[in-house]
Order: C-alpha cells, then sequence, then structure tokens
C-alpha cells in the first residue's frame, strides 16, 4: 500500500531535480494534464479499496483522461474558449467524489475495526 | 486481487504523477523575491547605477574621441600621401633642391693657352653644353645644374646673340661648375670614372677648354628650378585614354 506513495514522492523528488522548465503557453497543458492524473489516481485509489480495481481501466484511463485534458485544453486555446475549464469542473468535481468515497471507505473500515476491537 | 501488480503499475503512475505536479510547480513557481531593501539602500543602488552610467558615458565619449580621431588621422593620411606624391614629382621636375652622391665638373680655361697669347676663351658653346648633358644622361646622371643653373627636361641651351643661355641664364664668365647628382655613390663613382675618358672632355679640349672631372662625392647639391615650368601644352590624360 506504501509503495505507490514512494513512487510518488520519488517523483516529485526526480521533478524537483531535474528542473525541467515547460513553457509559460504550455503550463496551462500540463495543469490539465495534472489535474486528470490525480483524478486518475484517486479513482484508482477508490477502485483499489472498493475491490473493483481493473489495471487496463487504470492505465488507460489515466493516459486517456490526460490526452482527453489535453486536447479539450488545445481546442480551448484556438477556439477562444476556455475548454479547459471544462476539463478542470469535471475533474475537480470527480475528484472530490473520489476523496469522498476514499473517506467514507476508510471511515467505514476504522469504525468497523473499532467495531472488532470492542466486541473483542 | 493480484497486489504486486497493482503495486508496480500504480507506482508508476504515481511516480508519473509526481514528475509532472514537481513540473508544473516548478514552472508556476516564480521566484517572487520581495525588494526589502529601503531608501538609503536604495540610493546606494541608484548611485551605483549612476556610476555605471557615467563610467560608460565616459566610455562612449573616449570611444567617440577614438573614431574622430582615427577619421582625422585618416584624412591626414590622404594628405600626407598626397603630398608625398607632390613631393615626389617636384622632385622628379626638378622643383626642389637636391643634396646626394654625385660628381662636380669644371669647366675652366686652358691655362696654358693663355701663356701662349691666345685670347681667352670667355664662351662655352651651346653645342659642347648640349653633348655634355647628353653624355652625362647617357651615364645615368639624376639631377644636373650647370652654374647653378638646373637642367630639366625642358630646359632649353641656346646662343643668343652670341652668348650661350641656359633658361635665360646666360654663361658669360668661366670657369663653371656643373653639379651632377646620381642615385648613389657607386653609380657616382662610375659616372667620375666615365667622364674621365668621355669623349666631351676631348670636345672641351679643341675649344680651349679644360673639363676638370672630380671624384665622387657623397654631398652635392643641386639647386633647385627657380623659374616657374611652362605647361601651356599639357592636357591632363581623359578617362579611357582620349589623348
Amino acid at each position: 500500500m506504501w509503495l505507490p506513495f514512494m513512487g510518488l514522492v520519488i517523483g516529485i523528488i526526480l521533478g524537483l531535480l531535474t528542473e525541467i522548465r515547460i513553457p509559460e503557453e504550455y503550463s496551462n497543458y500540463l495543469s490539465i494534464a495534472v489535474l486528470a492524473a490525480l483524478d486518475t489516481l484517486f479513482g484508482g485509489i477508490r477502485a483499489y479499496l472498493q475491490n473493483i480495481y481493473d489495471e487496463k481501466v487504470f492505465v488507460s484511463g489515466f493516459f486517456f483522461n490526460i490526452i482527453l485534458a489535453a486536447s479539450l485544453a488545445f481546442l480551448g486555446v484556438h477556439l477562444g474558449v476556455d475548454l479547459y475549464l471544462a476539463a478542470v469542473f469535471a475533474f475537480g468535481v470527480r475528484l472530490f467524489q473520489n476523496i469522498a468515497v476514499i473517506r467514507r471507505i476508510l471511515l467505514t473500515k476504522w469504525s468497523t475495526n473499532k467495531e472488532k476491537v470492542e466486541k473483542n | 486481487m493480484d497486489k504486486p501488480k497493482i503495486n508496480i503499475s500504480f507506482t508508476l503512475i504515481a511516480a508519473v504523477v509526481g514528475f509532472m505536479i514537481a513540473i508544473q510547480f516548478q514552472t508556476v513557481k516564480k521566484p517572487v523575491e520581495r525588494d526589502t531593501r529601503d531608501v538609503w539602500q536604495l540610493r546606494e543602488a541608484l548611485l551605483k547605477e549612476k556610476e555605471l552610467q557615467s563610467n560608460l558615458l565616459n566610455e562612449i565619449r573616449s570611444n567617440e574621441e577614438k573614431l574622430s580621431a582615427y577619421e582625422s588621422k585618416r584624412k591626414q593620411s590622404k594628405e600626407q600621401t598626397l603630398r608625398e606624391t607632390l613631393d615626389e614629382l617636384k622632385m622628379e621636375a626638378g622643383l626642389t633642391e637636391v643634396t646626394g652622391p654625385g660628381i662636380t665638373l669644371m669647366i675652366e680655361p686652358i691655362v696654358e693657352d693663355i701663356k701662349l697669347g691666345y685670347p681667352v676663351t670667355k664662351v662655352v658653346s651651346p653645342e659642347l653644353l648640349k653633348r655634355l648633358v647628353n653624355e652625362l644622361n647617357m651615364y645615368e646622371a639624376k639631377y644636373v645644374a650647370i652654374d647653378g643653373q638646373r637642367i630639366i627636361n625642358t630646359t632649353v641651351i641656346r646662343d643668343i646673340n652670341r652668348e650661350t643661355k641656359i633658361d635665360g641664364h646666360s654663361i658669360r664668365s668661366l670657369p663653371i661648375e656643373v653639379n651632377v647628382g646620381v642615385d648613389s655613390i657607386n653609380t657616382a663613382e662610375k659616372l667620375s670614372n666615365r667622364m674621365k675618358v668621355s669623349k666631351s672632355r676631348d670636345e672641351f679640349f679643341t675649344e680651349s677648354l679644360r673639363l676638370n672631372v672630380s671624384e665622387a662625392n657623397p654631398n652635392v647639391s643641386i639647386p633647385a628650378y627657380d623659374n616657374p615650368i611652362r605647361i601651356k601644352y599639357m592636357e591632363p590624360i581623359k578617362e579611357g585614354g582620349g589623348s
């Protein structure tokens, strides 16, 4: 369970160490991609906790969401409409939902564990 | 559920997400450096900048001065070249006094004749002088002056009313001195030797005159041509070689 967090930390450290800078005009795309990736990540965690985790869904969702979000942003830039806000909204909502679900699952787990402990 | 598999792909993707977050963070994060200097520090900084500015201005000024100096030098050098050319041409034309290696010839009456009671020859015929000048020129004489009168390309030696005149300067009394300038002392020696055995000597002798040839002298001064040179029939060459 801790390995993904390790991976996250390693990725952050690597990213900070490499000092790669993305041009200002592309930072929008990256931000939306980050949002999509986070959404997928939390979705994956939630699915894992709900025991409906499918690796294919997770990996394909990761890449597909990122690409979709980036292309939405791209389209928005070219249409003059801030379409990336749609992606932000969608991913934001999903992020909150996922986190809420995770929280509830963890809460129920914790309470059942407590009950078990109390029963014993 | 296949736990390790989940973890590997999950970890990889988590790493990628972390990487992306870090990059985004670095890109967005601008080094917001607050200016915390107080008035005096600001003044100091301003002073520094002003010093820099004045230094730069000084530099610009000095560079401009240099530039103008170079410019004027260039102009002067043009002038200099022209002057040099003019001097060279003047020298060639015989308008300058020349001092250099050469020989001195003395034309004097033959003393022995005087003793014998012959009338003293006072006149050197222009033909003789012409032949002498021709011979000198033949032996690479560069500058010739007869009796202080510079011989140039347009010099005429002629008889006017039984007076030998070189460009209007009459030769009345003997002895007269002929100064000959050459390029180098070696040439002067050669010239001296040649003149000592030249035909001119015999020709002068037949006219009761003696031509004394001096040894090569490193410092013979030949005066400048003092009359204006008439260039009545001279025209500048037109471009394309018209005349």
